[in-house]
């Protein structure tokens, strides 16, 4: 049986928009995960609780446009602990098609926009953990 | 004692024994009630009379059966003037004037609001020269929740999904050549605390203009639900204060400002987060008679607060629930002012709104889709009669809308207004037997929201104890469940999705370089204003806001010096301490 996986949820800045990342807590721990939602924080606070918390995966939610900014910024801090080695980040939210892709080249291993079903994030989310813990074992 | 009755009870109370002028004669529908049965069971199918009810499963829906035929046995007692009235009359169900859209059009009201105040300005100068009759002011992030464009918390957020605006100066600039005795303006400020920041600074300008502010028109939200319950955020003050703010800001507006509305009972943001359009009115309906209480308490006359009492609605994606809950929302409110308040004043018994098509209806999936959702909203909430709307843009389940599509959304309502010919006619809905059924049905159902409300200890306790906040947790979950299971269906989403990709649709991109432009304007302030004078007037704003005085004079003596936003929240954080408001997942 896998490990339990362990998940960090957090509105990005001042976005005011919580419905969906509510939703998606409340999905993840329906699917066995162990999930801490933080509420709105910034990219260093985040990846200080991540850190603390020993999580698998960062997902942060960003509605209100600074997607590339803060969810930039939360990459950098992340890549600054060598944290991003061992953890998936992923971002909901608002997104221009293009945008998606810039997300994609920042860092984060899924991201998903509205429409994404549960079964869709659930599952990308426990791939991204598992292919990253055989890589890590494999180095 | 009435203190201790509940508004159910009291309506119940003072319209029992009251004789009913029936429009149906009883003998009449006995017969058709004979005939009624026959025809079901002669005439309709055994499987449509085995599914009689079928409920509408729609986004944001109140999940109400419908049977499959109504007819005068659905509204059996119906009193047409106890019910219904003429337009204009009491209750107003069918209009709160008598001439409803052929005195005056439904004010066409689109948001405007991105990167700094001149990118904004000159959005509502586009709109306002295309017709559009109204200007309505949506503020960014950082601005909504009260921190400046240079706290850290704003960085990267400035300018984005509405404007930033730091002081007084901002403020000047968003209305830049915008007659402000001419047009009416709305200001979505959401929270009763921005709103005390906010406002004054909108009234500083003013004075700067030479405008008296009596001839200022329009209206603020300053609703207590946004501030502690529909929304994510880092700091909140304490329900109790928020909501003393939200009736400070009432106090001074009325006695100041007096055809500003004071607020404007939000129940479109609290719809859209996760609620039922019955709890969505239930909520605002539990906050109105609260505010109202409130103000009496502080010695004021029910009429002088009640005349300028607004709503802001959301018409989502059930045509004739949509109709059938403006109708009914307008009915109950006239019970509640005339025999709870015992108001005098027609207006004050006036339920007055604006609405907003359902932006969480919107899809990403063929958005062009969109246009079409918008439209049969926007056509529900004029059939509704409603006064003012803002119809969503077809791109924004990606971004603030572009020009184009904010153009658009313009003209669906201008179409609605002078091609369809609906506006020509009061309520042309009114009477039909299943538009009528469904309002009563409606009615009833907040009105047995309220009382649970009111029952559970009041609504600043609902809020104070997340009684709210678990309602909505579980809606949304709910609603998410039946979208996955395709009970609600969306078309290009979950039924008839398309088997090839459409092409992408052109996205809006915020212009650059707003934050430093911000940063800067709001450095230049700190160096130019008299600081000292800043200092004291935020000094007096915290001994107000300890003292209990209404808030209101000492914010605008600091909007006036040159505080900025961020300044004055500080200032209410420091006075009412913080409050962690509980999330339920």
């Amino acid at each position: 049986m896998a490990r339990q996986i362990k998940v960090l949820l957090s509105k990005l800045g001042l976005d005011v928009h919580n419905r969906g990342l509510i939703t998606v807590a409340k999905e993840l721990r329906d699917a066995g995960m162990e999930v801490i939602y933080i509420g709105n924080s910034l990219p260093r606070e985040i990846i200080r609780t991540a850190i603390q918390e020993g999580v698998d995966v960062v997902g942060v939610s960003s509605l209100g446009g600074a997607h590339l900014t803060l969810g930039g910024e939360l990459i950098e801090e992340a890549k600054k602990e060598k944290f991003v080695e061992y953890v998936a980040f992923v971002i909901g939210g608002v997104f221009s098609p293009s945008d998606a892709e810039k997300l994609k080249e920042i860092g984060f291993h899924g991201v998903f926009m509205p429409g994404a079903t549960r079964e869709e994030i659930v599952s990308s989310i426990r791939k991204i953990v598992s292919g990253k813990a055989q890589r890590l074992q494999g180095e | 004692m009435e203190q201790n009755k509940t508004t159910k009870e009291i309506l119940q109370a003072k319209l029992a024994g009251r004789k009913r002028a029936l429009l149906y004669h009883p003998d009449v529908l006995e017969k058709l009630r004979q005939e009624f049965q026959k025809w079901k069971s002669n005439v309709v199918r055994e499987e449509d009379r085995l599914k009689w009810q079928a409920t509408p499963h729609t986004i944001l829906g109140s999940e109400i059966p419908r049977e499959m035929l109504y007819t005068p046995l659905s509204n059996p007692d119906f009193d047409y003037t106890e019910d219904l009235g003429h337009s204009g009359q009491g209750p107003f169900t069918r209009g709160i004037h008598a001439n409803m859209y052929r005195g005056k059009e439904f004010t066409m009201r689109q948001l405007t609001g991105f990167g700094g105040p001149e990118e904004t300005n000159q959005r509502i100068k586009f709109m306002l020269a295309h017709g559009g009759t109204g200007v309505n002011v949506l503020f960014d992030l950082p601005t909504i929740q009260m921190y400046d464009s240079d706290d850290p918390l704003s960085k990267g957020q400035v300018g984005m999904s509405g404007v930033a605006i730091d002081s007084v100066e901002d403020m000047d600039l968003v209305f830049k050549d915008i007659p402000l005795d001419k047009v009416t303006v709305s200001l979505v400020t959401h929270y009763p605390s921005n709103t005390a920041i906010l406002f004054p600074m909108y009234l500083a300008m003013a004075e700067r203009r030479g405008i008296p502010w009596d001839r200022l028109r329009g209206s603020v939200q300053n609703d207590i639900t946004l501030e502690e319950v529909v929304r994510s955020g880092p700091e909140y003050i304490p329900p109790p204060d928020c909501f003393r703010i939200q009736c400070d800001n009432i106090e001074f507006i009325r006695q100041e400002v007096p055809l500003w509305n004071f607020v404007t009972y939000n129940g479109y943001n609290l719809r859209e987060f996760g609620t039922s359009g019955v709890t969505e009115m239930a909520v605002a309906l539990s906050n109105a008679i609260a505010t109202i209480g409130e103000m009496i308490r502080r010695g004021h006359d029910v009429d002088w607060v009640a005349e300028r009492v607004a709503f802001f609605w959301s018409p989502a994606s059930d045509f004739f629930e949509e109709v059938a809950r403006l109708r009914a929302v307008r009915r109950l409110w006239y019970k509640i002012m005339k025999y709870r308040f015992g108001a005098k004043s027609q207006r004050s018994m006036w339920m007055r709104c604006h609405v907003q098509t359902s932006g969480v209806s919107l899809m990403r999936e063929e958005p062009l889709n969109n246009l079409i959702r918008a439209a049969y909203q926007a056509l529900a909430a004029v059939f509704g009669g409603v006064q003012s709307l803002h119809v969503d843009s077809y791109d924004e389940a990606y971004s603030v809308p572009t020009e184009e599509a904010a153009l658009l959304s313009l003209r669906t309502q201008q179409i609605i207004q002078t091609e369809t010919g609906i506006t020509d006619v009061v309520d042309p809905l009114g009477g039909s037997f299943y538009v009528e059924a469904l309002t009563n049905e409606i009615e009833t159902r907040i009105l047995d929201e309220v009382d649970e409300i009111e029952r559970a200890g009041g609504y600043v306790a609902a809020v104070d104890r997340g009684w709210l906040h678990q309602k909505i947790a579980e809606y949304f979950y709910n609603e998410r469940n039946m979208i996955e299971k395709g009970d609600i269906k969306l078309v290009g989403y979950n039924i008839y999705q398309s088997p090839v990709g459409l092409p992408p649709i052109h996205v809006f991109q915020y212009p650059e370089g707003v934050e430093e432009r911000q940063k800067a304007r709001l450095a230049g302030l700190k160096e130019r204003r008299d600081n000292e004078k800043v200092n004291t007037a935020l000094t007096a704003l915290e001994d107000a806001c300890k003292r209990g005085l209404n808030v209101v004079p000492y914010t605008l003596q600091c909007a006036r010096v040159g505080s900025s936003e961020g300044e004055m929240f500080k200032v209410f954080k420091k006075a009412f301490g913080l409050w962690k408001p509980p999330v339920f997942w």
